[in-house]
C-alpha cells in the first residue's frame, strides 16, 4: 500500500483479467440493450418496411400520433389493467408462500423429510414454461382432463378452465407460484439458517413455545430479507412473463389475459404496425422505469440498501 | 474523370452484351450457359414437418434444366409470417426471390420499392406474360394501384375443395334419416346423436354430436343467417358492402343460435381449442357424428380412420350446406393464395426474374402436379396414371416436391381429382360445386385506405373475435350486452372501414366490367 492514487492505466493493468471476464457482459448490454434504443424513434415516426435500421434516421416524423391512437383505443384501459392486475395478484399470493414454506421446512424435526420436501418443491422451477402450460392444458381439458373428470365424478358440470376469462388470472397465479415457491424459498431458508442458535436456546430457557419463536425471533430476523426481496419484486411489477401469457391465452380470454406485451407482439410482429407497437412498448417501458426508480428509492429509505 | 468514363464504357459494354445474351435465350433452356449460376430464394418449407424441400427431386430437376441453382432458405410454414416480416422490415441481406408472408393487399411491401416492377421485365418473362393474358381476373387482382405488377402468384382452386359439412353416414343411416339441409333438421339430428348410443358400444353418453374447429363455425352457419363472416366484409347483390359482425339483426340471430347449441351441449365446451388431430382421433374411435373441414379430408383423412373403409363407399361424407332464413352456401376463396417477388436490391435481378418466370411456366407446373415419368407416373394407353407409391408413401411423395408450397404453383381441380376416390369426386360435384359462393375479392388499397385499415382493422377483428366467443359461451349475455357491442364497433370506426371497403369494391367492379 503506497497510499498514492493509481492512474487509470495502472488500474486497468491490475484488473485486466477481471475486466476481460466483464467484457462479454459489457458487449451484451451495448449490443442488445443500448443500441436497439435508437429504434425507439420509430415510436414517433411512420416506419416503412424494408428501411431497416436506417429508417431511424430517414423515417417520416408523426409526433405523438401512435400514442394518441393507443390511448383512444378501447383496449388501452383493459391492457393496462390486465398487466397490472396479473402482476399484482402474483405478488399478493405468490410472495408470502415461499416465506411460510421456508419456516415450515426449517421447523421440521425430521431433517430427511425436510430435504425431500425442499428438493421436490424446487424442481418445478426448472420445467420449461411450454411444458407447464402443456400440462395445464391437458389436466384442465373439459373432456379428458383429470380435474374435470373429478368434477364430473362428483356430479358437477365440466369447466372450460383455459377458455373462460374468469379463470385466466387464477390459473396464471396458481401455476406461477406452484412453479416458483420452492425455489424462492431457498433464500429465506438460508436467512433462517443464519440465525444464531444461541438465540433459540435462550428463548427456550425463557419458556418460549415454537409459535412464539416464529413470531418473535424468526420473522424479525428475516424481515430485512423480506423487505429487500419485496421491493425488488415491486420494481418488476409490470414485467409480466410474456411467454407464459402468450402460451396460455386465446381470443376467448383476451378480456382478462391480454397484456401490453402480447398486444405489442400482435400489433408489431403479426400485423406489421411496427411504429404503433414501438409506441405502446415505449409507454410500457416508461411506466416500468418509474416503478424501478420508485422501489429503489423506497428500498434506500426502508432498508438502507439500494441498487444505486 | 478518366476513371469514371472508363467505368461507364465498361458498364455500357456489359449491358450491351447481356442484352444480346437475353435476346437469344428468351423462353429457352437452359436459362444461362454460365457455370455455377445461382439465385437465392426465401420460401416456405413443406407443411409436413418431417419433409425438407431443400433437396427435393423434382425441384432439383427444374434447377438442372434451367442450369441455375437455387440457394434455399426454407422456413417452417407455421411460423413463416412471424419469421419473415421482421426480415423484410429490416430490408437487409435479403435473397433474390422472396415468397411474401401474405398477399400484400395493403401494399406494405410494394410501396417501399423493395420489389422489382415485373411488368418492366415482361419481355424476358414469356411464360408469365402468357399466364396473365389467360387469367384476366388474377391479372386484375395483381395490378397495384399504381398500375404496375410486382408479384408472381401462387394460386389455388377457389370453388371446390373448400370447407364443407361432413356427416358420419353410418350414424345417419342408423337413425333412418336424410342428411339435414336446414338448421332445424340439423339441430334435431344433433340431439339424437347426443342422446342415443350411436356407435353401439353400450354407452349412450360417449357420443360427441359435433366436432368442429372454432374457425369453421362462420363457414358452417354464417350463410344460413345471410352473413359472410368468412370474408368479414362482403357485398350484397346490389353491390353494397356490409361488415358481417356489425349486421345487428342477423348477427344477433347467429350468436343466439350458437349460444343455444352451446347451452344444450351440442356445441362442446372446448370448441375454441379443438384441433384437427383431436377430431381425427374421435373418428378413429367412432365418437362423433358431424364435422366441418376442407372437403379434401373426407376420404383421405376421416373416412380412412375406419377399418371397414375400402375406398368404394365413403363413411364420413360431405353434404349440402345448411339453410335457414337464407339459402345455404359454401364460401369459396380468392384465387391468389401467395405471392413471390424479386428483390430490387439483388445484384442478380435478370437471372432471378428469368428463373421466377421459368418456375411458374407450364412445364414446371406439370412437374409440380405429375412429377416425372417412371418416378411418380406411367403412361397407360396414352393417359398418365400415378404409380401406387404416390398414395401409399405420403412422406416420400411430398418429399419429391409435389405441389410444392415453396413454388409459384397453380393448383388445379382436375389434377387433385385424379388422386381421390371416385365417390369423393362425385360427392364434390353433387354437394359442393353447386353451392359455391364467391368471397370478397382481394383488392389493393390506396395509401389513404391503408392508413385507415392499419389503424382500425386489427383492433376491430380482435374485439369481434373475443366477443363472439363470450356471447356463444354465455360469458356475456346477448340480451343485455349486444347493443353495447354494436355501439363499441361504431366507436372503433367500423363505418369508416366499411366506406373504405365499399370504395375498393367499386374499383374492383369497375375493373371487371
Amino acid at each position: 500500500m503506497t497510499g498514492k492514487k493509481k492512474t487509470l492505466g495502472q488500474l486497468i493493468a491490475r484488473d485486466k483479467y477481471l475486466l476481460l471476464m466483464f467484457l462479454p457482459v459489457f458487449v451484451y448490454y451495448i449490443v442488445f440493450c443500448y443500441l436497439p434504443m435508437a429504434g425507439l424513434t420509430m415510436a414517433f415516426q411512420n416506419f416503412r418496411m424494408g428501411s431497416g435500421f436506417a429508417g431511424v434516421f430517414t423515417g417520416e416524423w408523426v409526433g405523438l400520433r401512435w400514442f394518441t391512437q393507443f390511448f383512444s383505443s378501447v383496449f388501452a384501459k383493459r391492457l393496462i389493467r390486465n398487466t397490472f392486475l396479473l402482476n399484482f395478484y402474483s405478488l399478493i399470493f405468490g410472495f408470502p408462500i415461499p416465506i411460510l414454506f421456508a419456516i415450515c421446512i426449517t421447523q421440521m424435526r425430521q431433517k430427511g423429510v425436510a430435504k425431500v420436501a425442499q428438493v421436490t418443491t424446487y424442481l418445478p422451477y426448472f420445467i420449461s414454461t411450454v411444458v407447464v402450460v402443456g400440462m395445464m392444458t391437458n389436466f384442465l381439458s373439459p373432456s379428458s382432463g383429470i380435474i374435470n373428470q373429478i368434477i364430473k365424478a362428483c356430479g358437477g358440470k365440466p369447466i372450460n378452465f383455459m377458455g373462460n376469462p374468469k379463470w385466466f388470472r387464477r390459473l396464471y397465479v396458481i401455476s406461477g407460484s406452484w412453479q416458483s415457491f420452492g425455489f424462492n424459498s431457498i433464500i429465506f431458508v438460508a436467512a433462517i439458517m443464519g440465525i444464531d442458535p444461541s438465540l433459540y436456546e435462550s428463548m427456550k430457557v425463557d419458556g418460549a413455545t415454537r409459535w412464539q419463536q416464529i413470531i418473535h425471533l424468526i420473522l424479525p430476523m428475516i424481515s430485512n430479507t423480506i423487505i429487500l426481496l419485496l421491493i425488488m419484486t415491486l420494481g418488476n411489477l409490470l414485467n409480466v412473463g410474456f411467454e407464459k401469457v402468450y402460451l396460455m391465452y386465446s381470443p376467448a380470454v383476451y378480456e382478462t389475459g391480454d397484456v401490453i406485451a402480447t398486444y405489442v407482439y400482435r400489433q408489431g410482429i403479426e400485423s406489421k404496425n411496427f411504429s404503433y407497437a414501438s409506441a405502446v412498448g415505449l409507454f410500457y417501458s416508461a411506466v416500468g422505469f418509474v416503478f424501478v426508480v420508485a422501489s429503489n428509492a423506497l428500498s434506500r429509505r426502508m432498508t438502507g440498501s439500494s441498487l444505486w | 474523370m478518366k476513371k469514371t468514363s472508363i467505368l461507364a464504357l465498361v458498364l455500357a459494354l456489359v449491358m450491351a452484351l447481356s442484352c444480346t445474351a437475353y435476346a437469344e435465350s428468351v423462353g429457352e433452356l437452359p436459362l444461362t450457359t454460365e457455370e455455377g449460376a445461382s439465385v437465392s430464394m426465401l420460401a416456405m418449407n413443406s407443411w409436413y414437418s418431417t419433409v425438407d424441400l431443400s433437396d427435393a427431386t423434382l425441384l432439383n430437376e427444374l434447377q438442372t434444366r434451367a442450369n441455375v441453382k437455387i440457394d434455399w432458405n426454407l422456413i417452417d410454414p407455421t411460423i413463416y409470417a412471424d419469421t419473415v416480416s421482421p426480415m423484410l422490415a429490416s430490408g437487409q441481406d435479403l435473397p433474390d426471390i422472396i415468397q411474401l408472408p401474405d398477399t400484400d393487399n395493403n401494399m406494405t411491401y410494394l410501396s417501399t420499392g423493395m420489389f422489382v416492377k415485373l411488368d418492366e421485365y415482361m419481355d424476358i418473362m414469356p411464360n408469365y406474360k402468357k399466364f396473365l393474358d389467360e387469367n384476366p381476373i388474377i391479372k386484375a387482382s395483381l395490378t397495384a394501384v399504381d398500375g404496375h405488377i410486382y408479384y408472381v402468384p401462387q394460386t389455388v382452386v377457389t370453388s371446390t375443395y373448400q370447407p364443407v359439412m361432413m356427416y358420419n353416414m353410418p350414424w345417419i343411416e342408423k337413425l333412418g334419416i336424410e342428411a339435414p339441409t336446414t338448421l332445424d333438421a340439423f339441430v334435431e339430428m344433433l340431439r339424437m346423436f347426443r342422446d342415443q348410443d350411436m356407435n353401439g358400444n353400450g354407452d349412450a353418453s360417449d357420443e360427441i354430436p359435433m366436432s368442429i374447429q372454432a374457425s369453421f363455425l362462420p363457414y358452417m352457419f354464417g350463410p344460413a343467417f345471410g352473413l359472410d363472416l368468412v370474408s368479414g366484409f362482403y357485398a350484397d347483390e346490389a353491390g353494397v358492402v356490409h361488415y358481417a359482425a356489425y349486421e345487428s339483426e342477423n348477427y344477433k340471430k347467429y350468436l343466439t343460435f350458437l349460444n343455444g347449441l352451446y347451452n344444450e351441449g351440442l356445441l362442446e365446451v372446448e370448441f375454441t381449442s379443438l384441433n384437427r388431430d383431436q377430431i381425427t382421433e374421435r373418428f378413429a374411435n367412432d365418437l362423433t357424428g358431424v364435422t366441418y373441414d376442407f372437403s379434401w379430408q373426407m376420404s383421405t383423412l376421416y373416412s380412412a380412420q375406419y377399418p371397414e373403409y375400402d375406398g368404394t363407399k365413403g363413411i364420413i361424407v360431405g353434404a349440402a350446406p345448411l339453410s335457414g332464413e337464407y339459402p345455404g352456401a359454401y364460401i369459396g376463396r380468392t384465387p391468389v393464395s401467395g405471392v413471390f417477388g424479386v428483390n430490387s436490391k439483388s445484384g442478380n435481378i435478370e437471372l432471378a426474374v428469368k428463373m421466377l418466370d421459368y418456375i411458374m411456366s407450364e412445364e414446371a407446373q406439370d412437374l409440380y402436379v405429375w412429377g416425372m415419368e417412371g418416378l411418380t407416373y406411367e403412361v397407360v394407353n396414352g393417359e398418365r396414371e400415378y404409380l401406387p407409391r404416390c398414395t401409399e408413401d405420403t412422406i416420400w411423395y411430398q418429399g419429391l416436391g409435389i405441389n410444392a408450397p415453396n413454388m409459384p404453383s397453380q393448383q388445379s381441380a382436375e389434377a387433385t381429382a385424379v388422386l381421390l376416390a371416385d365417390w369423393h369426386v362425385q360427392a364434390i360435384a353433387d354437394m359442393e360445386a353447386p353451392y359455391a359462393r364467391e368471397p370478397f375479392p382481394n383488392i389493393y388499397s390506396t395509401e389513404d385506405e391503408v392508413s385507415i385499415i392499419s389503424m382500425y382493422l386489427t383492433d376491430l377483428t380482435t374485439y369481434v373475435d373475443e366477443r363472439a366467443v363470450a356471447f356463444i359461451c354465455g360469458y356475456a349475455s346477448i340480451e343485455d350486452e349486444f347493443d353495447s357491442y354494436i355501439a363499441t364497433l361504431q366507436g372503433m370506426q367500423v363505418e369508416e372501414l366499411i366506406k373504405v371497403k365499399q370504395a375498393q369494391y367499386d374499383r374492383y367492379a369497375a375493373a371487371m366490367n
